[in-house]
């Protein structure tokens, strides 16, 4: 029971599901199963350790400067980013022509940041859970909820490629009429 | 693919929203009425428009991954002075849309295709060829905008009109994903059926580099 409530809260507050963040990402992502693993982990550590930024950037910025969140979480994943970059470097030099495009992907694009407001609005109005530790696991279920959503759409790629699709349909269009059909089915559920 | 491109590919021939599918977000979330696809459109063709020709500055020599960060960084900051004005010219619909005003400012045209596409231009063609792109997304959210409002609502602009049908989950995401894919079908058969078919199966964020 546990599980499926949890599934439930998966589903009801996905991103991409429930306010399209980073769909085209997500078209991306589903062509292929590497592609999808390697991209999913790639948004998840950017909105886990992202989200982690927006809360310090959260705590230290006055009310009067809220224009200014859009620039300072945008250099925050921009560190981020040139980090990742390092790390995957010094880690496997060989497979880092490969890896890289999953962070170039990965970084600025509506499933990041997207999760990094979502996430400091949700979170900041709860005296309770304004905490890093909170904000970070608002970030990983964000980055989770990716990949469910990328999964969905991965069980019904070929056959929303396929012949049997009408050609102006196939691919993008018929793949954008499945996510609102689970969508739909998704809000039933809220 | 041996065609030459066009200055006006970004309105017709390489949709923006339709063929690129970059910047779906917005449309399928806020633009359910005209006036926030307005909001929307003045948000987008703004900064998207002073972000790729103040990056077009940047020098070509530095990585890719640098070169992303300044671009995203720009516009980030071309968005503090347009949210402001925005402030004026639309105060009830900016809260309504809320986040979305802000990833407008870092949507894929910026940090994905002004590298892969614009910057491999002449200044002068790229700031044509970008105009088209940016209409190209302006026209798409306003058609989709209106076609939503009048389905949701049964008003345009919020004037009441007398229709017979109301869908109200045409204002909701589902709905917007709807009508977004049933409106890149009819785009696909149009190009089909006038000679440029568009059967690719990429997205912009694909056409990132190697460097």
């Amino acid at each position: 029971m546990f599980l499926i409530a949890e599934l439930v809260v998966l589903l009801t507050t996905n991103l991409i599901l429930s306010q399209a963040l980073g769909t085209s990402t997500l078209f991306i992502a589903a062509g292929s199963r590497k592609n999808l693993l390697w991209i999913a982990i790639t948004i998840t550590v950017f909105t886990t350790v992202g989200s982690a930024a927006t809360y310090f950037i959260e705590l230290l910025l006055p009310d009067q400067y809220n224009d200014f969140r859009l620039l300072l979480y945008t250099a925050a994943v921009g560190i981020l980013y040139v980090l990742l970059l390092t790390v995957l470097y010094f880690a496997d030099r060989a497979g880092f022509g490969t890896t890289r495009k999953y962070v170039h992907l990965s970084a600025f694009n509506c499933a990041v940041m997207g999760t990094l407001f979502s996430v400091s609005d949700r979170l900041s109005l709860h005296p309770t859970l304004n905490t890093m530790g909170s904000f970070m696991i608002a970030g990983a279920e964000a980055g989770t909820g990716f990949i469910l959503a990328a999964f969905i759409l991965t069980a019904a790629y070929r056959r929303l490629n396929s012949v049997s699709v009408p050609a102006s349909f196939r691919g993008f269009p018929a793949m954008l009429v499945y996510l609102g059909i689970i969508s739909m089915a998704v809000y039933a559920l809220t | 693919m041996s065609k030459k491109n066009s200055v006006f590919d970004g309105l017709l021939g390489d949709n923006t929203v339709l063929s690129s599918l970059m910047v779906i977000s917005p449309i399928i979330v806020c633009g359910d009425t005209v006036m926030n696809g307005i909001a929307l459109v003045y948000a987008f063709s703004v900064i998207t428009f002073l972000s790729v020709l103040i990056g077009s500055f940047v020098p070509k020599k530095l990585p890719y991954a640098v070169k992303i960060i300044i671009y995203a960084l720009i516009s980030s900051a071309v968005f503090i002075p347009t949210k402001m004005a925005a402030e004026e010219f639309f105060p009830d619909i900016i809260p309504r849309i809320g986040v979305y005003f802000m990833l407008v400012a870092v949507n894929s045209l910026i940090t994905v295709r002004a590298e892969a596409f614009f910057y491999r231009m002449k200044r002068g063609r790229m700031i044509i060829s970008l105009f088209f792109y940016i209409l190209g997304f302006d026209v798409v959210m306003l058609t989709i905008s209106l076609i939503r409002e009048i389905l949701a609502y049964s008003t345009v602009c919020g004037r009441v009109m007398d229709a017979d049908i109301l869908i109200s989950g045409m204002a909701m995401p589902f709905g917007g994903f709807i009508i977004l894919g049933v409106m890149c079908g009819i785009y696909r058969k149009f190009l089909s059926v006038f000679g440029s078919d568009d059967t690719r199966g990429d997205g912009g964020d694909e056409n990132v580099s190697d460097s």
